[in-house]
């Protein structure tokens, strides 16, 4: 046995977007155990939740919990609280609230690929999915008048229609980046130098996957079938528009980014099924009921299963709100999949799980 | 050597986010990306505090953050710039009063620029670090000077000693 060496990363590190410490030991360059501490940015959102804000507000103060999947945090909140009030929405607003969804998962998977290659040190590659993604921020800004935090879903509805003009901006912008995004698969799938820092780098099997909980994109690169938009069809009718599954094998860090193109693929005939067959209707639903009970929602957000459980008690102010987000049950995963790697991968490999950390700390 | 003119030219950013909800931070990329590119004004995003010159925080401060982020700002060295960046790193925000929230990076450490907004548009960030360099600059002089002033002081030795000799100020020995 080697020498062993411990390494820490965070909590401000440049390969990091967030506060988060990883500590690593390892034996020759590998790393042989690692420790993670994510909990830096515990706010308190759940208690304010419950207390300082009413269950109107809310909806806008969950949108804050993470900036780049803000509309999953809303759209499953306003729908527990739906469930809650026992309304049903109209069918527009459940189709819009699909766009802005599908909208989302482009932006935020484009920012996850190109943090992959900056990791890899395939600066170019940053630069030209930066680039390409570009066109999602400003469909998005079009859509619900912010590049982020769009605060589009609130308890009852949408806030905002979609112009037949912004309709065809959506859809002209698709036909243009579709050939961009081949050139994007060409390039992550078959580039000689980013597969030697992606390929079999970071793998985790399909019984570890099952075994240490994985969701999303994760867990369908190792092979595990598990998306909520195939599970559920009550809240958001995602089969309708046709949703497909998407999984690989292999489990590394290639794998995801393959699983993540593709399903830019997939969230691209949403979009355009979904303006297709964008019924007419009202945009919200009104109601005076106040909240009682108790009803868990759960929401598929870019990294994986989102879970919300409400309960009321006939008042302004909820009782208890509790979020499990997606990176929560991913930490477990993520430290196993470390294991006899190169120390020189582990930003590439942090960067492939796509962590949310204020989404896990709340 | 006069480090001025290099500095206002390049300035090195360094970025933490101090419990934010990563929405700043994702326009902080945005800005390094094709579109908006602060790298053709010759900013670098890096990740070491101590060849920095301008620290651009996000997010409300929440107390497990709070530490490292007065140990980040005391390993930069001077002169330096501090850009608060979006609406809770400025106060708060629709964080404050959470029972694990500080609540506006300015109770800790001294704040030049305060960029508004939730979240903040790529223009608005880029517009404070150019206002933030002018302060730079204003601070390098400054700093130029006072190291100037002292220098001046040592050559004119005569002077010093009338001051000595008039009982202004003490020999520093005997």
């Amino acid at each position: 046995m080697g020498k062993q060496y411990e390494i820490p990363v965070g909590a401000q590190h440049i390969s990091l977007l967030e506060p988060l410490h990883f500590r690593f030991t390892t034996e020759n360059e590998k790393i042989v155990k690692t420790d993670a501490n994510v909990f830096y940015v515990h706010r308190g959102i759940e208690q304010a939740c419950c207390s300082k804000f009413k269950f109107r507000q809310v909806s806008f103060v969950v949108g804050r919990v993470c900036g780049l999947c803000s509309i999953s945090h809303t759209t499953a909140y306003s729908q527990v609280a739906e469930k809650l009030l026992k309304i049903e929405i109209p069918r527009r607003a459940k189709y819009l609230r699909m766009l802005v969804i599908e909208l989302d998962r482009i932006h935020s998977h484009l920012l996850c690929l190109s943090h992959v290659a900056e990791n890899s040190g395939f600066e170019a590659l940053f630069m030209k999915t930066m680039q390409y993604r570009e066109f999602s921020m400003e469909l998005l800004e079009a859509v619900c008048g912010n590049r982020i935090q769009y605060d589009f879903s609130i308890v009852g509805g949408v806030t905002r229609d979609l112009k037949p003009e912004v309709a065809d901006m959506i859809l002209k912008r698709l036909d243009h980046f579709m050939p961009q995004l081949e050139e994007l698969i060409g390039i992550y799938k078959n580039n000689w130098t980013l597969s030697l820092k992606n390929k079999g780098v970071g793998r985790i099997s399909k019984e570890d996957a099952m075994r240490l909980n994985v969701v999303g994109p994760f867990a369908r690169a190792a092979g595990l079938a598990v998306d909520v938009r195939n599970e559920t069809e009550d809240l958001l009718p995602w089969k309708e528009v046709g949703y497909e599954m998407i999984t690989d094998t292999a489990g590394d860090v290639h794998a995801r980014n393959m699983v993540r193109l593709r399903e830019i693929e997939v969230s691209i005939r949403i979009i355009r099924n979904v303006i297709a067959g964008l019924p007419e209707s009202d945009l919200v639903t009104e109601t005076k009921a106040f909240p009682e009970g108790e009803a868990t929602v759960r929401l598929e957000a870019p990294r994986g299963e989102l879970f919300y459980y409400a309960k009321g008690n006939k008042t302004q102010v909820l009782e208890r709100l509790k979020i499990k987000a997606p990176t929560f049950s991913n930490v477990a995963g993520m430290v196993h999949a470390f294991t006899n790697n190169e120390y020189a991968s582990a930003p590439a490999i942090i960067a492939s799980y796509d962590p949310c950390l204020s989404c896990t700390a709340r | 050597m006069k480090l001025a003119p290099y500095r206002k030219k390049s300035p090195w950013i360094l970025h933490f986010n101090a419990g934010g909800c990563n929405g700043c931070d994702i326009e902080i990329l945005a800005c390094l990306g094709p579109k908006y590119d602060i790298e053709r004004f010759g900013m670098i995003n890096t990740g070491n505090p101590k060849q920095s010159d301008v620290l651009l925080i996000t997010g409300p401060v929440t107390k497990r953050t709070r530490e490292r982020l007065v140990e980040i700002y005391a390993q930069m060295p001077e002169p330096k710039v501090v850009i608060s960046c979006g609406a809770c790193a400025c106060t708060g925000g629709v964080f404050r009063g959470m029972y694990n929230c500080e609540g506006g990076v300015d109770q800790f450490i001294p704040v030049d620029v305060y960029v508004c907004g939730c979240g903040t548009r790529p223009e608005q960030i880029i517009d404070g670090v150019v206002q933030a360099l002018g302060i730079l600059e204003k601070k390098t002089r400054a700093m130029e000077e006072s190291v100037r002033l002292k220098k001046e002081a040592l050559k004119e030795g005569e002077q010093i000693n009338r001051r000595h000799v008039a009982g202004e100020i003490k020999p520093a020995l005997t």
